[in-house]
Order: C-alpha cells, then sequence, then structure tokens
C-alpha cells in the first residue's frame, strides 16, 4: 500500500478531516475514467466519482490496512458506476412505459441503436460500439469494460461486481458474444 | 477433431493470466492443424481490436480538488479513539524495543522452563514404564524403646526362670543370679522410666514388681543363699512375675509384628 495513502488514512480516522482531501485529489481521475467507461456519460461518471469517496469515507473504520486502498475505492466506484447504470435503465424502460403515444407502446424497451446505413454514412463507428455496449446489461457492460478497456484479471472483475471469478468470466463471454453480434454490421459494410 | 469453442478462443484472445502454459499450448497446437479455428481466432480478435476504448473526457488537474470541495462538507470528521496505556506506552520507539525485548525474554525463559520439565518427564516416564517397581512401604517409625524393653524383658524372663529353678543345694548359682540382678536392676528403672511416660498399666505393674523382685535378689543382705533363693520364689509365684514378664513380652512382640508385618513376629 501506498505509504502516502496510508498515512492519509491514519491521520483521518484521528480526526483529520481534511487529510482525506489528498486521497480524493490522488485517486479522482482514475476513478472518473472507469466511472465514464461503465455509464457513458460525464455527468453519471462524476455522480458515480463523489459517491464513491463518499461511500469510502464512511467505511473507512472498516478498511484493512494491509490492502491497497487505490483498489478498494476503484472497487466501490466500480458498484457506483454500476448503480448509476442499474437505476438509469429503469427510469428509461419506465419512461417508455409511461409514454402516451401507441406506437411507443409497442415498445417496452429502450433501444438506443441507430441504422448502421446512418452511422456509417455519418462516420459516427464509435457511436455504434457506444451504442453496442448500452445494449448490455450493466454487469455485462461492467465485465466488459473492465476486461477490454481496463485490461482487469477475471479475478478482479469478480471482486469487482461481488460475484464469483467464473461469473465474471461468463459476463464477459455474454458481453463479446452480443458486442459482435451488434457490430456484425459494421463489419460486413466495411 | 474438437473445435475450439467461442468461450476458449475469448479467454484466449485476453490473454487470461490463469491461463497454465499447456492449456496454451493446446490451443496453438490445434490452431496450427485446425484451419477454421484459426480464421474464426483471428476474426475475433480482429473484431475485439476494431472495439475502441472509450476514451473518458480529459480532466484538468483540479478535478480532484472539485470533486473534494463538493463532498468534503457532507463528512463527518471521524473521532479520534482514546489510546490505550500500552499504546501510549509502546509509541515511543525505544519502549517499543523494550517491550520486544521484554517478551522475547519471556518467551525464552517459557520455553526454557518447559523444556526442563519435559526433560524431567522424560526421563522419569520410561523408569516408570519398564521397571514397575512397587514403592517401597515407608517404615513404620519403630521406638528404640520397645527393641530395649524386650531386650530386658527377655533378660528378665530368663533371669525369672533361672531363678524359679535354681538348685537350693548348690551355691554355685548365687553369685551369678545376684550380678544379673544387679545389672537388670539398673536396666529395669531405666524401663520403668521410660514406662511411665507411655500409660501403659500392664507394663508398669510388672516391672514394679520385677523391679521389687530384682532390688531384693541383688541387695539381699548376706548375699543369695538357699533361704533368700526360696523366699524370692516363693515372691515370685506369689506374684506370677514370671507369667506377667512373658504377657507383656508376648504383647510387645504381637505389637512390634502387627505394626510391621513384613519384618516377622519378633523384633
Amino acid at each position: 500500500m501506498d505509504r502516502n495513502d496510508h498515512a492519509a488514512i491514519q491521520a483521518v480516522l484521528a480526526g483529520d478531516k481534511e487529510a482525506y482531501g489528498a486521497l480524493v485529489v490522488r485517486h479522482s481521475q482514475t476513478l472518473f475514467r472507469v466511472a465514464f467507461r461503465i455509464t457513458g456519460n460525464e455527468a453519471d461518471a462524476e455522480d458515480a466519482v463523489q459517491e464513491a469517496f463518499l461511500r469510502g469515507y464512511r467505511k473507512l473504520e472498516g478498511f484493512e490496512s494491509r490492502a491497497n486502498f487505490g483498489t478498494w475505492i476503484y472497487r466501490i466506484a466500480v458498484h457506483c458506476a454500476l448503480d448509476k447504470v442499474r437505476r438509469r435503465r429503469i427510469s428509461e424502460i419506465l419512461r417508455v412505459g409511461d409514454s402516451d403515444d401507441p406506437e411507443l407502446d409497442q415498445i417496452q424497451l429502450a433501444d438506443d441503436a441507430a441504422g448502421p446505413d446512418r452511422l456509417l454514412l455519418s462516420g459516427e463507428i464509435s457511436a455504434m460500439q457506444m451504442a453496442a455496449l448500452q445494449s448490455l446489461t450493466a454487469t455485462e457492460r461492467t465485465a466488459f469494460v473492465l476486461r477490454h478497456m481496463e485490461d482487469r484479471s477475471t479475478a478482479e472483475i469478480g471482486a469487482a461486481l461481488g460475484i464469483d471469478p467464473n461469473a465474471a468470466k461468463q459476463a464477459v463471454f455474454r458481453a463479446v458474444q452480443k458486442m459482435r453480434r451488434r457490430l456484425a454490421p459494421l463489419r460486413v459494410a466495411t | 477433431m474438437m473445435h475450439l469453442t467461442e468461450e476458449e478462443m475469448i479467454e484466449q484472445a485476453y490473454g487470461e493470466r490463469e491461463n497454465t502454459v499447456a492449456v496454451e499450448s493446446r490451443f496453438a497446437r490445434h490452431l496450427a492443424v485446425c484451419p477454421l479455428c484459426e480464421d474464426a481466432f483471428a476474426e475475433l480478435k480482429r473484431d475485439l481490436a476494431e472495439v475502441d476504448r472509450i476514451q473518458a473526457p480529459a480532466r484538468d488537474d483540479l478535478y480532484g480538488a472539485r470533486v473534494w470541495a463538493a463532498i468534503a462538507d457532507s463528512l463527518p470528521v471521524y473521532k479520534p479513539k482514546p489510546r490505550t496505556w500500552w499504546a501510549i506506552a509502546l509509541s515511543s520507539p525505544w519502549n517499543r524495543g523494550l517491550a520486544y525485548a521484554a517478551v522475547t525474554t519471556m518467551l525464552v525463559s517459557c520455553a526454557f522452563y518447559a523444556g526442563r520439565l519435559w526433560e524431567q518427564q522424560k526421563r522419569q516416564l520410561p523408569v516408570a514404564i519398564v521397571s514397575p517397581v512397587p514403592k517401597k512401604p515407608q517404615q513404620p517409625k519403630q521406638p528404640i524403646v520397645v527393641v530395649v524393653l524386650d531386650d530386658h524383658l527377655d533378660r528378665s524372663e530368663r533371669f525369672l526362670v533361672e531363678l524359679k529353678h535354681a538348685d537350693l543345694d548348690s551355691t554355685d548359682m548365687a553369685s551369678p543370679l545376684r550380678d544379673e540382678a544387679r545389672s537388670l536392676l539398673t536396666a529395669n528403672r531405666i524401663c520403668r522410666q521410660k514406662t511411665n511416660k507411655t500409660a501403659d498399666p500392664e507394663l508398669t505393674t510388672a516391672l514394679d514388681h520385677l523391679d521389687t523382685l530384682l532390688g531384693e535378689a541383688a541387695d539381699a543382705p548376706g548375699g543369695l543363699n538357699p533361704q533368700s533363693i526360696s523366699r524370692l520364689q516363693e515372691e515370685m509365684n506369689a506374684d506370677g512375675v514370671l507369667f506377667e514378664v512373658r504377657v507383656v513380652r508376648s504383647r510387645i512382640a504381637h505389637n512390634a509384628s502387627a505394626n510391621n508385618p513384613q519384618k516377622g513376629g519378633t523384633i
């Protein structure tokens, strides 16, 4: 564990609240990056980062001094980002279900995917990829982000999501399969 | 030929750290001989490579400070836990060193003591198992006075027997009897002094009668002559001194053998 992190935690537990500020400054960028990759938008990512540091502060007494604070707060941030995605999904489903438009009544799930032609024409490949990511479940999306973009091992993903490593591995498999299916038109077109 | 599954390919494509060398070599061997799987794996890798890493929007150097400013007010201050006396004592490196030294010394002492106990037990255990010698019963205390008394009574009994069967017509026995009586008289008085404290009435009576008889035999005026011997014989028979001595002696011998059964009947 980083000596500075350890010293800051000891100071916080001894009553020096401001010492936590140093930890926040040191780890904010990393947490924002992963939170953004999971949530897909800045506002949710910033909320997730703040929520992670708040939860971390409240649980600081239970933090084991031998552990790495960076890893610990990273996992909390993943949880917070995951919660954001799940809440957003629920609110989107409810919003679609409450619509008065009879045409929308027939569609019960939100679908952010745009047509491949339009995406290809506008050159928004990354937007399509983002849409493919959005089609994944919150767990699959998080597992994929951690595996594909954060280079985390299956064990680390399992720990971050609070699930068994095998379940994490299966989540990655499902995510890759879905992503490939969603991006298949893009491949054919190119 | 069993083809590789998509799951195996995905796992391999991400280079899972938990993969063993055996799994990876099996995977490579299969790809070398299976064009279908080789193509499928290449396609998978291409697909994954095309999925861009989502680049998070850059945050300036003050981002962390802004996060802190946003949450700082809502955080309570941790109350420092009261420090225990030992925590205060151990806060000094010097005291900590002393404490470690004390604990180490104590542990070494305990280990040394335990080792010694263990050695002692080990040393005693085989003796107890291999040669189960029964514990020697404690020798009962044998008062020396009993031995002396028994000896005195034995001599007295023999003296009385000689006196009882003394030949009144012969004067040869008179002098040895008187000498023996004098010798026994001294011993009898010592025994009387000792036995007065034992509160044994039979013994006391017997020694009293013996004292009278021995006194008369030792100090008979004109020495022991047939008349005095005859008189002593009458007194002895009248008082039953010989019988008393035998009874007392027998009882002492019995008591002694009862107290020490392994020693036999007599002392």
